[in-house]
């Protein structure tokens, strides 16, 4: 009961703040409640007994990168605004395709999820499997099964780094010591 | 786990535990206040605020009067929402993230256990990082909100140096998370009791004129966390964000009155979870050293010949006390180093965190990998 009740308030705050993010005008607004939603996913993790990735999301997601986001935000000179509607035949058509698209890709991960829960919960309810560790489950899961894609992915982000550092010095950067 | 009990007495017990060690935090801030003052006024020759009550320790309470009865007051080019919100979200992190520090051995009468912290989180560590980080947003609202280029230097200023450091502070405690092998600092608090013990390479080592604390496993990691600990909480030598020469007064310029105060809160808050983390990791948490926590339970209960239950008791309020010491004597060294070191300068903060503290915290992991692997794998 309490663990309903729990859900749906948090369900309710989370969808909440992430229809904010697209309906406030103001990007600032929008960032902040981007925030929240990211804080609200983490609660939803709790609910579900994913403490180690609720607390990751928190500090990775909610800590790091949307204080980024909402810095570079604040320094913009918001008040010359205005907001880009267009009206053409064309962007119209694209619009409702990709609302569409959206629409068939929630339903689709909406079923397909659901009837991997059910498989999972059907298994786990044979094996009298229990949630007490699983950010060892977590760990197996990242370094043993999938060592490789998670090694190519931190390859991939390291690139970016440097990439974006090059991009920043080719110019001087901030820091033009050269 | 995250639980508050399953029959109504530890539902309600938890709920009044929890609302008890938000009054505790809250209700130091004043005395802390007042000894920040007074400390300060020692360390550079002066007297201090000694007019009100003995030793001005009514001070506090006039300065709250004070800032009650002050002008509400919004800039008029600031944002009135986000102006409101940040100070009421600035005590959020603070107070949740404290409640998760275990202060004493779990109480044990008779079937019920009591916790003496507000809640405990299996990952404790990850939990109390995650929740403290959304300190940035409430400087950040603050900054923006008050209209004013000095409050949003400041703010930018305080999120930089919070994201920054926050590096730093994670890698200084992964190598405390792979020296104990847990998230759960009770788990962690549990492996630090009794004299000096180190196992691996085939055998046991013990040092008897030391304690079992985390400081002598990680010292690297103890001295990056400390300092990262005091650029989290924006405090000198770390106070950039509310440079006076530069910025009146950083991200809070516009603010006054109970407003300021409830920042003045954060900003302790934080100072009380470094020190609350630095006790737990490195100094042993509640444990007195040198000895475990069933040996002075032991102790109470052949000494004073008390009951199971009563030695649980006297054993609880013995290790508080224990924990409580340690703390005081942290966020003590929190306001000396505040009015004894001078600040640093901007671009010097940066290179410090970035240039020195991340490259160390990083070889400091890397350093306690390689040796927890070798003792566990080779013997002399």
């Amino acid at each position: 009961m309490t663990d309903a009740i729990l859900f749906w308030f948090l369900a309710l705050v989370t969808v909440c703040a992430g229809l904010s993010v697209i309906l406030m005008s103001n990007p600032i607004y929008s960032a902040l409640s981007l925030a929240m939603t990211m804080v609200g996913v983490s609660a939803l993790f709790v609910t579900l007994g994913a403490y180690f990735i609720a607390g990751v999301q928190l500090i990775v997601y909610a800590g790091a990168v949307m204080v980024l986001f909402v810095m570079v935000l604040m320094l913009f000179d918001l008040k010359h605004e205005i907001q880009a509607f267009t009206r053409g035949k064309i962007t119209g058509a694209i619009k409702i395709a990709s609302v569409g698209i959206l629409a068939g890709l929630v339903v689709g991960a909406i079923t397909l999820g659901t009837k991997a829960i059910e498989a999972a919960k059907a298994t786990e309810a044979v094996a009298g499997k229990t949630y007490d560790n699983n950010t060892m489950s977590l760990a197996q899961n990242l370094f043993l099964q999938n060592v490789f894609g998670f090694e190519a992915l931190g390859v991939l982000l390291l690139v970016i780094a440097v990439g974006t550092v090059a991009l920043s010095r080719s110019r001087g950067g901030t820091h033009a010591r050269d | 786990m995250m639980n508050m009990g399953t029959t109504p007495f530890e539902i309600t017990i938890n709920v009044i535990k929890t609302i008890l060690v938000f009054l505790m935090m809250v209700q130091l801030v004043p005395i802390l206040v007042w000894v920040e003052r007074r400390g300060s006024a020692f360390i550079q020759n002066r007297f201090g605020p000694n007019r009100i009550g003995p030793l001005g320790l009514l001070q506090l309470l006039a300065d709250a009067v004070k800032f009650l009865t002050k002008e509400d007051f919004v800039p008029d080019k600031g944002n009135k929402y986000l102006f409101y919100a940040a100070p009421i979200f600035a005590l959020i992190p603070a107070s949740i993230a404290y409640m998760a520090i275990p202060m004493s051995t779990p109480l044990i009468v008779g079937d019920s256990k009591f916790l003496i912290q507000g809640f405990e989180v299996n990952v404790g560590i990850v939990f109390i990082l995650g929740v403290s980080s959304l300190a940035a947003y409430t400087i950040l609202m603050a900054g923006w909100g008050s209209g004013s280029k000095f409050a949003l230097m400041g703010a930018m200023r305080a999120a930089a140096q919070i994201v920054s450091y926050e590096l730093a502070l994670g890698l200084s405690i992964v190598g405390v998370i792979m020296t104990y092998g847990t998230f759960n600092l009770s788990d962690m608090i549990a492996a630090q009791q009794g004299a000096l013990t180190f196992t691996g390479f085939g055998s046991t080592f013990t040092a008897h004129f030391l304690p079992n604390w985390g400081i002598f496993y990680q010292p690297l990691g103890a001295l990056i966390f400390f300092a990262s600990a005091f650029a989290e909480s924006n405090r000198l030598p770390f106070d950039l964000a509310e440079g006076e020469a530069e910025l009146v007064a950083g991200f809070h310029t516009e603010y006054g009155g109970f407003k300021m105060l409830m920042f003045f809160i954060g900003e302790y808050g934080h100072m009380m979870i470094a020190s609350g983390l630095f006790a737990t990791f490195f100094l042993g948490g509640y444990n007195i050293p040198y000895t475990t926590v069933q040996g002075v339970h032991d102790w109470l209960m052949t000494t004073f010949g008390l009951s199971v239950d009563g030695a649980n008791i006297a054993n609880t309020v013995v290790h508080f006390l224990m924990y409580n010491v340690k703390f005081l004597i942290l966020l003590w060294i929190f306001i000396h180093v505040r009015w004894t070191l001078p600040r640093f300068r901007y671009d010097q903060l940066m290179d410090l965190g970035w240039k020195t503290m991340l490259p160390w915290a990083l070889a400091n992991t890397i350093l306690t990998s390689i040796v927890i692997f070798a003792a566990s794998q080779f013997a002399f």
